[in-house]
């Protein structure tokens, strides 16, 4: 935005340049000309909202007009929401004097990474699995790919495996536990006893786990997998070159 | 009358005297008065100027309680709705309410008494004059306080008017947030002013002056003023000579006024903590085997930092487990040979040998550029910007990469030598690095002295901890509720400290997530922290433009430095522990010696705000870059010898500081309209230097 754009201060409302002013004797000289709409609006706003707020105590009150009062307790009541400020001096000293009395936590070796404990970490996958029921039935013989990380694919022999969560895992798996036979390019999947693990599994295993890959069943070929399950809702996809081949966009319409 | 009234009920039931609470309730017949205690103060802010907008509303809002006070004013119609209705004030508000009419004088009386005042200055002698002025500021801003908190709103305005103009230019900032104060209801959102109200303004002065002006207060028609200099003013007498105005107008200018004797005579460990020995492998670099002291080659060398011949232990150094550091990992011991081998090729500067100064621009930073740090290793930089993303590059030839998948981790064959190379997946490899996750701009970064993790802190109150070897956010440490302004990790890794609107700094330590210590003091908000080089003390530079510095085994503050007369923005120690550099926006870097206290030199020549403080590796330069777009290097050898730190300094504030930022400036270089942002001084002592083009 160039500043010689600005409306000349002749030509602008009253209200801008009593704001152009307001700004002036608060010794901001240098602005954007957007400041002072900003401003106004900020001020509208702020009025109508106050304003709006005492009429309704004023008629609860059953007044027949609205007076200072009422607008000092909108006002009040207002402040409290939205512009607070910082808590006071003593109340910081006091919290202060008791945060500093406990000593310096002694600092445990040989410890790994020091995080907090999970739950106050973002390390945790930010995707749930649907239900499986849904499914089943309405896509049977479609090709669906869920998106998944890497890893989150279990073999058909194995069921997950819980790994616990290292510096250097990359942060999401799935906790998809389809099993997949990988014949060649097209396959069924044993669906009936699968679901059964997996819906044992995703009751109690909260953590992230990591489920490994038998490596001999996942060439550079198209690798389809068809489920008849829900693909997850992976927000946090890394790069997966291969496994990314279809993506079904029917699937998030039905999630 | 009846907020007097709410107030001692308030101070009655804190005291436990239930009694007289009973009486005086039913004598003044205050009825369904229920102001439970240490509620919220329910504040009215209405000035469109200083709209402090929060992200994230305290978790304390009474609203019951508001609904009490609602009812009760309509039940009772006016009877209560008093000067902004039914307010649960917490403490200072009813201590500062009942000062408040301690000294109810006549308000139209307030300007005899300030121009009485000041023309009984301006008639004393010369050499008290000069100590006496320093009265003005203070008792102008009280008086206009009062008169404004009493609510004598067109005196308190001609009161202003008529003064404000004597009072010294430093203080014209202040004074126009003052004029912008014209309601008691302006004061109660402004933390700033009413900390300052209860607060007590230190003034030093001279026995000689200050017995001159108590017998001219103690005259009767002058008590009014006696009455506000002892509540409001702390005076700390010295015996000496009254100090000269260039040495006062030196060392004032805080909002507190400047610091007491006690506040400055802890004992500071300000040396360094003894590096750990530990044998150098000399495989390839046999031309370096010789150590520093030139003696033969041996299979061993220690490792020397600053010529640790002494075996015994620096007095001045903190015992080494003051308080808990991590131990070091093998990478951290490699890091440090490598380290050690750096130095031995490190350049020596002197007023002879400058650096070479390496500028990087951050070119087409339209999401504007609010942070940068760079890695101890010069390897990777990182930059915070108001689109609330971190940006990390690699400065070196090798690129960035995340370390791979789970699935093949597994994959790799953990025996084999360059395993921590295997790791890495190579098809993340890139140059950049975005981060999203803050939901503000991003104000402070700082890596971790091991390049494994990254923090950074923004304006939705929290701060962030990035792993730089997945490029995730790991964590997000939630305590301040305001913008947080700076942030540092400390030189061992594991805490950090944090400082921001809040005026608070914290501790933090990476696997805690709350904060393990608590620095609350300050007058105004925490712009700047920094650890000390032993990792036992915190400087945290301020809006109330003093610098304190912190102890983090106990939390208390050590020492206070006054002087600065703008908000402080860039810290530096130096790299031997014993001074501190600070830059604020009045454009001068001024340098404390932390043992005993003192400011003992003051660096002019900047025009604009010191954003950047930086000394060579081993403290010979301290390089500044600035807003006026330049970078200057200072010879600092020369800056801190022959220092008259006694005694009688200490005490009296006699500073006497030498004219001589001229010979210690050794080059001003410009750059082309970029404000320098950060200065880093490689392991070999090249400066680089950071800033984003500014196209006007």
């Amino acid at each position: 935005m160039e500043p010689t754009k600005m409306a000349s201060p002749k030509s602008a409302p009253k209200d801008a340049q009593v704001m152009a002013q307001i700004l002036k004797d608060m010794g901001i000289t240098e602005y954007e000309p957007r400041v002072i709409n900003q401003m106004l609006e900020f001020a509208y706003r702020y009025v109508t909202t106050i304003l709006e707020d005492a009429k309704i105590y004023s008629s609860h009150a059953k007044k027949s007009s609205v007076d200072a009062d009422d607008v000092r307790l909108a006002i009040q009541c207002r402040t409290d929401q939205s512009f607070t400020s910082p808590p006071p001096r003593d109340f910081l000293l006091d919290i202060a004097r008791q945060k500093n009395q406990a000593p310096l936590p002694l600092i445990k070796p040989y410890s790994g990474p020091r995080l907090p404990p999970d739950r106050y970490c973002l390390t945790a996958p930010n995707y749930r699995l649907k239900s499986l029921q849904k499914k089943v039935s309405s896509s049977a013989g479609r090709i669906t790919v869920p998106r998944l990380s890497v890893g989150a694919v279990s073999s058909r022999p194995s069921t997950p495996t819980l790994g616990t969560s290292s510096a250097q895992t990359v942060s999401v798996s799935a906790k998809v536990g389809t099993p997949v036979s990988l014949t060649g390019q097209r396959f069924t999947v044993q669906i009936p006893s699968s679901q059964a693990t997996v819906k044992a599994a995703t009751p109690t295993t909260p953590t992230v786990q990591n489920v490994l890959i038998n490596p001999s069943l996942i060439g550079p070929k198209n690798i389809l997998i068809t489920t008849n399950m829900v693909s997850s809702q992976n927000a946090a996809s890394e790069s997966n070159p291969m496994k990314r081949k279809h993506e079904d966009d029917d699937d998030y319409d039905n999630l | 009358d009846r907020q007097t009234l709410v107030a001692v009920l308030q101070f009655l039931r804190r005291s436990n005297l239930r009694e007289s609470e009973e009486i005086l309730r039913r004598e003044a017949r205050l009825h369904g008065d229920d102001l439970g205690g240490g509620g919220v103060a329910a504040v009215a802010s209405s000035s469109p100027g200083v709209a402090a907008v929060s992200a994230v509303p305290p978790g304390k809002v009474c609203i019951c309680q508001l609904f009490q006070s609602f009812l009760c004013a309509l039940a009772y119609d006016n009877a209560f709705a008093v000067g902004g209705g039914i307010v649960v004030e917490d403490q200072p508000d009813v201590s500062a309410v009942l000062s408040a009419y301690n000294q109810q004088g006549d308000p139209t009386l307030y300007e005899e008494y300030y121009s009485g005042l000041k023309h009984f200055i301006e008639c004393s002698l010369d050499c008290h004059r000069a100590e006496l002025s320093q009265l003005f500021y203070p008792l102008f801003v009280h008086m206009y306080l009062e008169l404004v908190y009493n609510q004598h709103e067109s005196e308190a305005k001609s009161f202003f008017e008529r003064f404000h103009g004597d009072q010294e230019c430093y203080y014209q900032d202040d004074l126009r947030v003052l004029s912008s104060l014209t309601k008691k209801e302006h004061m109660k959102g402004n933390e700033t002013m009413l900390d300052f109200r209860t607060s007590k303004f230190v003034l030093r002065i001279s026995r000689d002056s200050y017995q001159l002006l108590k017998r001219h207060l103690q005259e009767k028609q002058n008590n009014q003023i006696w009455n506000i200099v002892q509540e409001h003013l702390y005076i700390d007498i010295f015996d000496g000579m009254p100090r000269s105005k260039q040495q006062i107008d030196a060392m004032v200018g805080s909002l507190a006024g400047e610091a007491k004797r006690e506040a400055n005579k802890a004992k500071v460990f300000f040396g360094l903590l003894k590096e750990p020995e530990f044998d150098v492998p000399l495989d390839d670099e046999d031309e370096e085997g010789e150590n520093e002291e030139g003696k033969p080659k041996k299979k061993k060398p220690k490792k020397d930092s600053v010529g640790s011949k002494s075996k015994k232990q620096d007095p001045n150094a903190p015992p080494q487990n003051r308080i808990p550091l991590p131990e070091l990992k093998d990478s951290d011991k490699l890091d440090k040979v490598m380290n050690m081998k750096e130095a031995a090729r490190r350049v020596r500067l002197g007023p002879e040998c400058l650096p070479s100064i390496c500028f990087y621009t951050f070119l087409n930073a339209y999401q504007g550029l609010t942070a940068v740090d760079i890695t101890d290793d010069s390897s990777m930089i990182v930059g915070g910007f108001a689109d609330s993303t971190v940006r990390v590059w690699s400065v070196t030839p090798k690129k960035l990469r995340s370390v791979k998948t789970a699935a093949d981790l597994s994959l790799i064959d953990k025996e084999s030598d360059d395993v921590l190379e295997r790791i890495m997946d190579e098809k993340t490899a890139s140059e950049l690095k975005i981060l999203y996750g803050h939901s503000g701009p991003v104000y402070g970064t700082s890596f971790s002295p091991d390049r494994n993790y990254l923090l950074s802190c923004s304006e939705d109150g929290t701060v962030r901890l990035w792993s730089l070897q997945t490029f995730t956010c790991l964590v997000g440490y939630k305590g301040h509720n305001y913008p947080v302004w700076d942030t540092q990790f400390s030189p061992y890794g594991y805490y950090f400290v944090s400082g921001g609107h809040d005026r608070v700094a914290r501790l933090w330590a990476t696997d805690h997530y709350q904060p393990l210590r608590i620095f609350a003091g300050h007058l105004a908000d925490v712009t700047c922290t920094r650890f000390h080089p032993n990792s036992n003390y915190i400087a945290t530079g301020s809006a109330d433009r003093t610098i304190r510095l912190w102890d983090v085994l106990n939390g208390n503050c050590v020492r206070i430095f006054t002087g600065h007369k703008g908000p402080i923005h860039s810290l530096a120690f130096s790299p031997n522990g014993r001074f501190l550099a600070t830059g604020a926006t009045d454009g001068r870097v001024l340098l404390w010696d932390i043992g005993h206290g003192l400011m003992v030199g003051e660096l002019k020549g900047h025009t604009d705000t010191v954003y950047a403080l930086r000394f060579s590796r081993d403290g010979e330069i301290l390089a500044s870059g600035s807003m006026d777009n330049t970078v200057r290097l200072w010879d600092a050898v020369k800056a801190f010898e022959d220092l008259e730190t006694d005694d009688f300094t200490t005490a009296t504030g006699h500073i006497n500081l030498p004219e001589n930022s001229q010979e210690l400036l050794l080059g001003t270089y410009m750059t082309k309209s970029t404000p320098v942002v950060h200065l880093h001084f490689t392991r070999r002592n090249l400066l680089l230097a950071a800033g984003a083009y500014t196209s006007q």
